[in-house]
């Protein structure tokens, strides 16, 4: 119990911290801090799916970018639209994609699931390209983002401090609730499914029904970060959806450890301000960051949250029960 | 009647290539079960390398053919023996993983070294003139291209068929536990087969690149398309890579014809409806 609470003294220092984060940093910064938050919660939805139920998916931008291109339609064709709305219209084709696609899915794993993510996502993209008339194809969709409505009075979204305070709100809250899920029962099934299906199935669990869940829950949390991406950039083109923004994710996602909470946030951390500092030094960052995504697929297959323990453990000589090995959320461990 | 004629042809072309990339792909799939991202890398590399190799020496498609394929083998043994096996115990995730950022930077050190526009390959002498077959005028290379293939399958079928060594790799494909037990080297077959699936890919890179020209989103272009072949014709098999290629060169070409806005999405939803009647693929054993 008593970690339980240094759980929730964390995560109540961690949006402490993000709240007075507009006070120190320059616009730039801060513009860096609210994409930091986005993907954030992009890649702890990632990692319920990789880390937690071992199932690599290769469509995850699909939801991404099918709820940003749903926010964004919704600003341009629907007038008066409030920024709560427009995001609550982008979750719904996230959901109904999650379901049908999960329906498709359910009975595979491994590489047929990698796969078979991968080409929904191909087909979700060929679409966002050649329906010109929709999409913006090459083009993509530029739009201004509506004020934030809160019935007595309205807050400007103009204003960069008053989106992000919204996105730290809003994401956090995500995050925070994802990080809830993850104690559950239904959190706790997934991840010994992962561990020995059979066995859960002769326990008396639908382990379908059970992915079908997570696949839904970790789509519409994908969805919600793609609109709150969306609505920072104020732009969304067939980029949302290509498998280069499933790349970033998993990279940023296994860059941070895929065991641990909280490692894709400090993959994500690392792999935007890493990315911003190389961009500015080498037109070439992207294959310095394969390079590195390589060596660490080689020599730290865990990532850097294992890394950290493992220092952190040699240091303390604290002995953890498992070794550390699995990211079975044990009581009290984030 | 001409015009479905050409395209028919230029589907068994588009077939032809597909098959060459998607053999090595279901093969290597089936044996490791590793889904390969760098596969399509690899045909790139083919073709880059072979658009260098014919910038040298004038224009000799035949030494490129002799050459890259020998260079991509070298290659696909040393990706398999040096960066494949040693994450092999740590499961499919990460060999998977490694693959896909093998095809990440072998695309960023493309650009990096070849740039990002298009690169004209131009084959001369016989290749480059046309012949009239069934009523129409075609050029000699795209029947080139079927041929390769044809051939490079029935050499394939051979020696997966006919071999010694092609009942250890179909074994392997089935039960490489098993295999392993009888006392052959398996790791050693999977970096055989490995390298040959690589080289194949390479000769499709560079018979493709006159015809498609060169340029650094060409691996993405028919990844896509030869991961929908392994999954309509079922993964790890050979006939059925044959039958979906065909298939989907047809679908390609002809969705080109007539609705040119879905050609791309007409792929998908065979490979949907597929997964939905039978979903181990048209020759494919049903999963475990």
């Amino acid at each position: 119990m008593r970690q339980k609470n240094i759980s929730y003294a964390v995560i109540g220092v961690l949006l402490l911290a993000g709240a007075l984060m507009p006070l120190v940093l320059k616009q730039y910064h801060l513009y860096m801090m609210t994409e930091i938050v986005i993907f954030s919660l992009f890649a702890v939805s990632y990692n319920l799916l990789l880390g937690y139920a071992g199932l690599l998916s290769f469509g995850h931008a699909l939801f991404f970018g099918l709820s940003g291109f749903a926010t964004a339609l919704a600003i341009i064709h629907i007038p008066g639209l409030t920024i709560l709305n427009t995001v609550l219209i982008g979750l719904v084709p996230s959901i109904v994609a999650g379901v049908v696609i999960g329906g498709l899915l359910l009975r595979h794993k491994g590489s047929y699931f990698a796969l078979l993510t991968l080409a929904f996502s191909a087909l979700f993209y060929a679409i966002a390209i050649k329906w010109y008339a929709v999409t913006g194809g090459d083009n993509g969709l530029n739009f201004t983002r509506p004020d934030l409505n809160l019935g007595i009075f309205t807050v400007s979204m103009a204003s960069l401090a008053h989106f992000y305070y919204l996105v730290l709100i809003v994401v956090g809250a995500a995050i925070v609730f994802c990080w809830y899920f993850t104690h559950t029962a239904m959190g706790k099934t997934i991840v010994l499914m992962r561990e020995n299906e059979e066995r859960m199935q002769f326990l008396g669990y639908n382990t379908n029904a059970a992915r079908l869940v997570l696949f839904i829950f970790t789509g519409a949390l994908a969805g919600l970060a793609g609109s709150f991406y969306v609505l920072h950039f104020e732009f969304v083109s067939h980029k949302a959806v290509s498998l280069d923004m499933t790349t970033v994710v998993l990279l940023m996602t296994f860059v941070g450890g895929t065991k641990k909470f909280w490692g894709p946030i400090l993959g994500v951390f690392i792999y935007i301000i890493f990315q911003n500092y190389l961009s500015e030094i080498t037109d070439h960052w992207a294959l310095f960051m394969g390079i590195i995504f390589i060596l660490m697929v080689l020599f730290v297959p865990g990532g850097l949250s294992e890394f950290l323990l493992k220092v952190q453990r040699r240091l303390f000589g604290k002995q953890v029960r498992n070794g550390g090995e699995y990211a079975v959320p044990e009581e009290g461990r984030s | 009647m001409h015009e479905v004629a050409i395209f028919f042809l230029h589907g068994l072309v588009y077939a032809g290539l597909l098959f060459l990339v998607s053999a090595g792909l279901t093969l290597i799939f089936g044996m490791m079960n590793v889904l390969n991202f760098a596969h399509a890398a690899m045909y790139m590399l083919g073709a880059y390398f072979s658009y260098s190799v014919m910038l040298h020496f004038s224009g000799q498609l035949w030494l490129s053919i002799l050459i890259c394929p020998l260079i991509l083998l070298v290659i696909g043994a040393l990706i398999e023996r040096f960066l494949l096996r040693p994450v092999h115990k740590l499961g499919h995730v990460h060999e998977l993983l490694m693959t896909f950022g093998l095809a990440y930077i072998v695309t960023e050190l493309v650009q990096w070294y070849w740039g990002n526009y298009p690169l004209a390959v131009n084959v001369s002498g016989f290749l480059n003139s046309t012949v009239r077959i069934i009523g129409i005028t075609y050029p000699v290379y795209r029947i080139f291209i079927f041929f390769c293939a044809v051939f490079v399958g029935v050499a394939m079928a051979l020696i997966l068929y006919k071999t010694r060594l092609g009942i250890i790799i179909r074994a392997t494909v089935n039960d490489s536990e098993m295999v392993s037990s009888l006392g052959i080297n398996v790791p050693l077959v999977f970096t055989g087969v490995f390298a040959v699936g690589t080289a194949l890919s390479g000769f499709a890179g560079v018979i493709a690149g006159p015809l498609l020209s060169v340029f650094p989103g060409m691996a993405n272009e028919i990844l896509i398309d030869a991961f929908v072949v392994i999954v309509v014709g079922g993964f790890g098999s050979l006939g059925g890579a044959v039958l979906a290629s065909l298939i989907i060169g047809q679908l390609q070409s002809f969705g080109v014809l007539l609705i040119p806005q879905l050609s791309m999405v007409l792929v998908y939803l065979l490979m949907v409806s597929i997964l939905i009647v039978k979903p181990s693929g048209l020759f494919g054993e049903e999963p475990l």
